[in-house]
């Protein structure tokens, strides 16, 4: 039987949340194309992970070498090209994360074997493997036809399946594979982790957030944006953009490359809703979004929308807090 | 130390709005205003930093129409030395690995001790040039890069992982690194860069310079192939709140009162 | 015959445009109209991207360029903010283009690069309380005294009065000489002399920014090297000034008028009344088109006058018709725009009402509408 390989992703000894959400998605995929759903795992002392990983998947693919220890594309695509070259699957699934895009796009180069990235979506139809990815930062969405061959490789996008457990659980085999690898990555050397300095705010224990973005235009608003937040009692985060010009630090950063947030209030304040961001917030039990664009991405995760230019809202609502505030005491 | 900075020319959709075009296969770009991918914005930024502090040169490179020259011209004000435009109607439809066929044709009769591109495109965003370019030039690659320290032989690179976690590796040179956004400041272009530009040429570069084929770049030459466009189906539907910008502010405040939330 | 940009201008356009777009943005320039105070960090930013310096040459740390290049640059700028963008292009005005003509060597690399550079900020002043247009006689005297001129008078509307480092004054150096301005002569001072006092002026109309002042010289002692040219030609040098200097404040209207028209077409785009967007009734859209019209028949004047100066000789009939003409253009071309946002074009916020107290200020200075008139009817007068 045909493999479909799903890449275990998992870093300072946990298994990451993309891997259950690919053995899912894989599990209807390989009951389509009658493919064996085969989780693959490579690391050193990963045994735990691989019982894990066997509730999920008809196999698993244990290897297990002390130069596996941290990700390393270069030695993950050694390795992958032997399993793949001995398996032959009909797809090797990956995080879109910054494991597999470092290293999906170089197996897929090293080997010749057709890859498809970022995807929402992918099935088999007639034969042939379809993906759906996004462009335009999420404003639309694109169905592209992969060109045919006997193994395909695709990324796929963090939290878009919803993961689930097999029941009862698949106890796939597993299978401890001896690793290729005969000597170091010269050219690629894990060196550390680094942690950004904290600075002080756990965004992700706010029970309310203020979360600004591009929208806000300037760094002399940052201050009014500070009070409303304030007036709210909520603290501000904020999308990528605004950490990048260095408007707030690295830990107020909600998103994919930020924190994940789950607060009680998100009030998106012209934030466009890039999927990066997106994925960091949506989970909040009341989002509200002011953006001036009626597409921005933001109002199709959002509970209110409003359509107006955010300056025309802050003060308003700031007044309008306040006397509220003021009625109850 | 010698830099070749792969960059895009791409449409401004951040506040656009955008249409899906009659073909189905791609946006209407009329009215669009175009400019450097700003991923590679940062990329070309850190190259010319790393050339001020060490010498050696920058070498701008771009896959497009003749319009792209806008975005070459403005890397050689920023600080490029050369530009190279390749431009051939047959390119049109490459994706990721097509893309990387063509600048690796090239690329690999350029001397180099580095290369930069963004860690992604504006438009396309498929994040697999760099990789699949650096697999085919044999060149160790790092991406999502956040911070780039060069020392003799190696550099050091800070990547980006999820959580806002960063992991440190060290990369021998040549290489390519694709940098994620912050990773500096880019300059504005300054008069004194638009007149130096001036006398800088664009080479440009057609299919027959590459030595590809016509089956291996475009639509042919590619891994994958666009079947439609479409309007991302709403995950939720938002419910708007309108009126003045004093009723939309109370409308919220009822809201956040009624759930406990002021 | 040739309508269009050099590549070269082209790709200065697009730069200013970016460095303008990105850095005035709206919230600044509202705050800067109410504080009235120059916005010397931006102006430092602009001086070090060469945008202040284009017609200076390299060898004093300018651009090399032309009227032409600068005028692209003045017309960007007021685009994106009249207020900031007057003021920066202001930071160093007239002094450089006095002194690249008249001044001596020594003058020169004293003066001029500092100016290049953003470092230092020049206030030329000719305009006194009694002697506005009419500039043929100065109350300011000035008194040859040994080695030394010792300057008293007041002068009045100085812009960067306050902020400036570098002064260029037009006294009457002899008071008795027919005609009367054949008896001037221009001064150079710094700040810091003894004897050199401003005050800034508060309320202006519009282009707050760029702070005006008034000057008073009492026993101002200058040394002769800050003589500028020859004695007795003070007049003549600044009438030759504004002949340069004329065809950047048409660029400064040309770019208001395209500032405010470009925020009430978008606005006329977006504005629904009546179910429809309100671009689609003819009493909109014909005012905008002829907003269009007048704009680019203003552009092609000013542009047509910088040419003229760059590549054939400086011309004063083109000049003061670009002039004129912009400005006036300025103020229509604002004025309907206010009348497109309705209601909304009153408030400070949708920041049209301000393009149009900033437009006003193009009819008045470096010679008023009137002035530029006198000049073209002048000429009028002459022909056969």
């Amino acid at each position: 039987m045909a493999k479909l390989f799903v890449l275990a992703e998992h870093r300072q000894g946990q298994l990451r949340d993309i891997t259950f959400e690919m053995l899912t998605k894989g599990r209807e995929i390989a009951e389509k194309t009658g493919t064996e759903l085969t989780a693959v795992i490579l690391g050193s002392n990963v045994k735990e992970h691989a019982k894990a990983l066997a509730e999920y998947a008809q196999a698993v693919i244990l290897v297990e070498d002390p130069r596996l220890e941290n990700f390393n594309s270069e030695a993950y695509k050694k390795v992958l090209q032997a399993l793949i070259a001995a398996h032959k699957p009909l797809l090797i699934m990956m995080g879109h994360t910054s494991y597999g895009v470092e290293l999906a796009p170089r197996l897929a180069a090293a080997l010749s074997i057709p890859l498809a990235t970022d995807l929402i979506d992918l099935a088999f139809e007639a034969d042939q493997l379809t993906a759906t990815r996004q462009m335009y930062g999420g404003k639309v969405n694109v169905k592209t036809v992969v060109r045919k061959a006997e193994t395909y490789i695709a990324t796929i996008r963090t939290a878009t399946f919803t993961p689930q457990k097999p029941s009862p659980p698949a106890n796939g085999q597993i299978l401890e594979t001896p690793s290729p690898l005969t000597e170091d990555i010269a050219e690629k050397r894990f060196l550390q982790y680094v942690l950004p300095p904290p600075g002080g705010v756990d965004i992700t224990a706010a029970e309310k957030l203020v979360g600004v973005g591009r929208g806000i235009k300037d760094q002399a608003n940052m201050p009014l944006m500070e009070e409303l937040a304030k007036t709210l009692g909520a603290v501000l985060a904020c999308s990528r953009p605004i950490v990048d010009k260095g408007w707030l630090p690295t830990d107020r950063q909600v998103g994919s490359s930020g924190k994940t947030v789950k607060p009680k209030l998100y009030l998106a304040l012209g934030i466009s809703g890039a999927f990066q961001h997106v994925l960091g917030m949506k989970s909040s039990d009341l989002i509200i979004a002011v953006n001036k664009d009626p597409k921005a991405p933001i109002f199709s995760f959002a509970d209110y929308a409003v359509v107006e230019d955010l300056f025309k809202i802050v003060l308003p609502l700031k007044n309008k807090v306040n006397e509220a505030k003021a009625q109850k005491t | 130390m010698d830099i070749i900075v792969c960059v895009k020319h791409v449409p401004d959709t951040a506040e656009a709005e955008l249409k899906i075009d009659a073909s189905g296969k791609a946006v209407d770009k009329a009215g669009l205003v175009y400019d450097i991918n700003e991923w590679d914005d940062y990329a070309l930024e850190e190259a010319v930093r790393i050339k001020e502090k060490q010498g050696g040169t920058v070498t701008a490179i771009t896959i497009g129409s003749e319009d792209s020259d806008s975005t070459l011209r403005k890397c050689l004000a920023r600080g490029a030395d050369k530009a190279i435009r390749l431009t051939d109607p047959k390119f049109a439809g490459s994706d990721s690995y097509a893309t990387a066929k063509i600048l690796h044709s090239v690329i690999k009769t350029m001397h180099y001790d580095l290369i930069l591109a963004g860690l992604q495109a504006g438009d396309d965003g498929a994040t697999a040039v760099g990789p699949i370019l650096a697999e085919m030039l044999g060149i160790p690659h790092a991406t999502m890069v956040k911070k780039l320290e060069l020392a003799t032989g190696t550099a050091k690179v800070n990547r980006e992982l999820e959580g806002g976690l960063e992991e440190q590796i060290e990369v021998k040179l040549p290489a390519l690194l694709a940098v994620s956004t912050g990773i500096n400041e880019p300059r504005y272009v300054s008069i004194m860069g638009i007149r130096k530009a001036m006398q800088k040429e664009i080479k440009i570069m057609t299919l027959a310079d590459t030595g590809l084929t016509e089956a291996e770049v475009g639509e042919q030459g590619s891994w994958t192939r666009i079947e439609k466009l479409y309007v991302p189906p709403a995950e939720k539907q938002a419910e708007p709140v309108t009126g003045t910008p004093d009723e939309i502010a109370a409308k919220i405040v009822d809201l956040l009162r009624s759930r406990g939330l002021i | 015959m040739e309508f269009k940009l050099t590549p070269e201008q082209e790709e200065i356009k697009r730069a200013v445009r970016e460095f303008a777009e990105k850095e005035f943005t709206p919230e600044l320039a509202l705050e800067y109209d109410q504080k009235e105070e120059f916005p010397a960090a931006l102006y430092k930013k602009a001086a070090q991207l060469g945008f202040t310096s284009m017609r200076i040459p390299e060898q004093f740390d300018g651009q090399g360029l032309g009227v032409l290049e600068d005028c692209i640059v003045v017309e960007e700028m007021c685009r994106v903010d009249p207020g900031i963008g007057v003021a920066i292009s202001l930071g160093n005005l007239m002094i450089p283009d006095v002194l690249l003509h008249h001044g001596n060597e020594e003058q020169k690399c004293k003066y001029i690069p500092p100016l290049a550079r953003g470092d230092k900020i020049a206030a030329a002043a000719f305009t006194e309380p009694e002697h506005g247009s009419d500039i043929t006689r100065m109350d300011s005297t000035a008194v040859k005294c040994g080695s030394e001129w010792v300057i008293n008078g007041a002068k009045e509307f100085i812009t960067n009065a306050t902020t400036a480092d570098t002064f260029i004054l037009l006294c009457q150096s002899d008071p008795n000489a027919q005609p009367s301005h054949r008896g001037q002569t221009l001064f150079l001072a710094e700040k810091g002399m003894t004897g050199l006092e401003a005050t800034k002026l508060h309320g202006k109309m519009g282009i707050k920014p760029c702070v005006t002042g008034s000057l008073s010289m009492c026993d101002l002692k200058v040394p002769d090297a800050n003589l500028v040219g020859e004695v007795g030609k003070g007049f003549y040098y600044t009438l030759e000034l504004f002949d340069g200097t004329r065809i950047t404040v048409a660029a400064q209207a040309v770019g208001i008028a395209q500032g405010a028209f470009e925020k009430a077409l978008n606005y006329a785009k977006t504005r629904k009344q009546f179910g429809q967007p309100i671009i689609n009734f003819q009493g909109v859209s014909f005012k905008l088109a002829e907003m269009l019209m007048k704009i680019e028949s203003a552009r092609l004047m000013t542009y047509k006058a910088a040419w003229l100066y760059d590549k054939v000789k400086p011309n004063p009939v083109a000049t003061s018709m670009a002039k004129a003409y912009a400005s006036r253009v300025a103020m229509e071309v604002t004025d309907d725009a206010i009348q497109i946002f309705g209601g909304y074009g009153y408030l400070a916020d949708y920041h049209v009402e301000r393009f149009h107290r900033c437009a006003k200020i193009t009819e008045i200075y470096e010679g008023t509408s009137e002035i530029q008139k006198l000049t073209i009817s002048n000429y009028l007068a002459k022909q056969q």
